[in-house]
């Protein structure tokens, strides 16, 4: 079952669209990656299917729900399921990592035993391995460390779907394939949705089930990760198996 | 009878290096500038084989007629990699498009008039929605106490208020003896020393306290604030906040709005002692007034009334330096560069805000 449906969506910023005409489905349970070159649109797709950015065109189901951009109560209710890993982490630097991950359980369920919300931040950061760095500042961690608390906070209230906007760039390849075994871990031990934008051939072939491509202002491709490599399309070819010039 | 000018001929050739990029083009410049005084000389690529991007460029401007330089000998190598350079710059996207000018001049004046005001319109309606929705978020946190990071309030009052003590105190104690300074010599004229104290006292408590606690406040509050929140959405914190369910303008802007309400009275009451006692000094050096006769004489002519006024004019500084801060700090773009530009327009957002209300309380007071 698909936990987001998109149907006939276009995106983009002010009246430019960036993306149009999109009809495609986010399977439960796996990891769908979204990828295209830089500029192609793929954090733009991200931040509409996160609620933040109203989509110009068309629209998208959230667990067969119907998402509202109007409507608070549709917002308020897809923000309550989903977890959103950002480029850069967006940890608040005003607070420790520990605070940064207790901010959605204290805002959330603000009557939740102060020990209670000790040991789900504890856990949450064991998850990423981030235990030991619970009292630094996101200004005192390098930026793999960073990327993986923003993950425990993505993750803090249990959401249905995690999105993770490039989590590789700027990383080195070994900080990168622990965060990629982190995404596969969250798959595999707890069954969780997950969409990663990226770029990263060597992510795009550890993690992805399903990959989405976009490619001049269009979805281009949309199926099974297993399927890319036997396609004969020029530009996923050109993509992934770096034949031609792009 | 007139002659019919001839096109001037070249009068002396220069042999360009093997090498010739971005330096030698600019050392040939300045040779050129030099040794012709206005003559054209005639440029010999023959020899050039090691170019760069500033070669193509040089070579287009002299094909192009660069006053003073023609090109000769131009290897086909580099001939051909000069027309690519120029396609280049004919590419999509290069050229700005053109917005064909319609109507005569006055009419395009009077519609980018009309345009830019109808922006402004806009902003300000955005700026009094976010005005109503702060007042709303207030309203329901105090009820409610939810939806605001615990401790926060106390972080802002520490800094807006306990970090902005010194320097408001020190600037007002400044601003009391200089008005003290200039008016004690008026007042001398007309023998009227003792009127000082009153009129310093109503000066103070009535427009200059709170009038410069207001503009402080936009130069050091008012300028954090916008520059904190606007690097919060750059750096995605403010869509994070967004996604992890809460409301920005909430989170962010309640715990700043209570505590300029609640640290601006200590400010005010700080700041008025401060002023008044700088004018107490100058009576005394001066006129020599004692402490007690000066305020004696003040208590005639200032009561609790003008306190009052002074303290409700700075807490409503306070709010406009913090939803103006907000403002413009919540609506930046996604660059760096925009987070300056945010924190300069909302120092001069705020200080016409508090100019503007102070008018108004001006009109209403008195």
């Amino acid at each position: 079952m698909d936990i987001i449906s998109a149907h006939d969506l276009a995106v983009g910023y002010g009246q430019e669209k960036v993306l149009r005409d999109m009809s495609f489905g986010i399977p439960e349970g796996r990891i769908t990656v979204v990828l295209g070159v830089s500029g192609s649109g793929k954090s733009t797709l991200l931040k509409t299917l996160a609620g933040l950015l109203p989509p110009l065109g068309g629209g998208f189901d959230f667990a067969g729900c119907p998402v509202d951009y109007r409507s608070e109560a549709s917002l308020d209710n897809l923000y309550g399921r989903i977890g959103v890993l950002y480029q850069g982490g967006a940890l608040l630097n005003g607070l420790t990592l520990f605070e940064n991950v207790a901010l959605p359980i204290r805002m959330h369920y603000p009557e939740m035993p102060e020990g209670m919300v000790r040991d789900m931040v504890q856990a949450g950061l064991a998850q990423v391995e981030m235990a030991d760095a619970a009292a630094k500042y996101p200004s005192e961690l390098s930026g793999g460390m960073r990327k993986r608390g923003a993950l425990a906070r993505a993750l803090a209230l249990d959401p249905d779907l995690v999105f993770c906007d490039e989590p590789s760039s700027g990383l080195d390849p070994i900080t990168s394939s622990l965060l990629d075994d982190l995404l596969l871990k969250l798959k595999g031990t707890f069954g969780m949705t997950l969409v990663v934008v990226t770029h990263e051939l060597r992510s795009i072939e550890r993690v992805a089930d399903r990959v989405l491509v976009l490619n001049d202002g269009r979805l281009h491709f949309a199926g099974e990760a297993a399927g890319l490599a036997a396609s004969d399309d020029t530009f996923i070819r050109t993509f992934f198996l770096k034949e031609g010039q792009p | 009878m007139s002659e019919i000018p001839s096109a001037p001929r070249p009068t002396e050739t220069i042999v360009l290096p093997k090498r010739f990029r971005a330096p030698e083009i600019a050392a040939l410049l300045d040779e050129i500038r030099k040794r012709t005084g206005g003559e054209p000389v005639t440029l010999d690529f023959r020899q050039v084989e090691d170019f760069d991007i500033a070669t193509l460029a040089f070579l287009r401007r002299l094909m192009s007629g660069l006053p003073g330089a023609v090109p000769a000998n131009v290897p086909e190598g580099l001939a051909r990699a000069e027309a690519g350079f120029v396609q280049h710059l004919q590419g999509p996207g290069l050229e700005k498009p053109s917005v064909p000018s319609t109507g005569t001049r006055s009419g395009r004046f009077f519609r980018s008039v009309a345009d830019q005001f109808l922006v402004r319109i806009r902003t300000l309606g955005r700026f009094l929605a976010m005005l109503g929705d702060e007042v709303y978020h207030l309203g329901v946190y105090l009820r409610k106490r939810r939806g605001v990071y615990p401790g926060e309030t106390w972080n802002q009052m520490y800094f807006m208020g306990y970090q902005s003590f010194p320097i408001v105190c020190l600037l007002l104690f400044l601003v009391g003896v200089t008005i003290s300074i200039t008016s004690a010599k008026q007042l001398q004229l007309f023998g009227a020393d003792i009127y000082l104290a009153d009129l310093v006292g109503y000066a103070m408590l009535r427009e200059l306290v709170p009038l410069m606690t207001g503009v402080i406040l936009a130069g050091k509050v008012g300028a954090a604030v916008t520059a904190e929140l606007a690097s919060m959405s750059v750096l995605e914190e403010v869509d994070a906040l967004k996604t992890m369910g809460l409301v920005p303008e909430k989170f962010l802007m309640v715990p700043r709005l209570l505590a300029i309400t609640l640290v601006v009275p200590l400010l005010v009451a700080m700041a008025d002692v401060a002023g008044i006692f700088g004018g107490m000094i100058v009576a005394r050096i001066d006129f020599g007034m004692t402490f007690s006769a000066f305020i004696t004489e003040m208590v005639t002519t200032v009561d609790w009334a003008d306190f009052a006024w002074g303290l409700v004019k700075t807490v409503v500084f306070g709010w406009a330096v913090v939803v103006g801060a907000g403002f413009k700090g919540l609506t930046v773009g996604r660059s760096a560069e925009e987070v300056g530009r945010a924190t300069t327009e909302s120092v001069v957002l705020s200080v016409t805000l508090i100019i503007v209300i102070d008018c108004i309380f001006a009109f209403v007071i008195y």
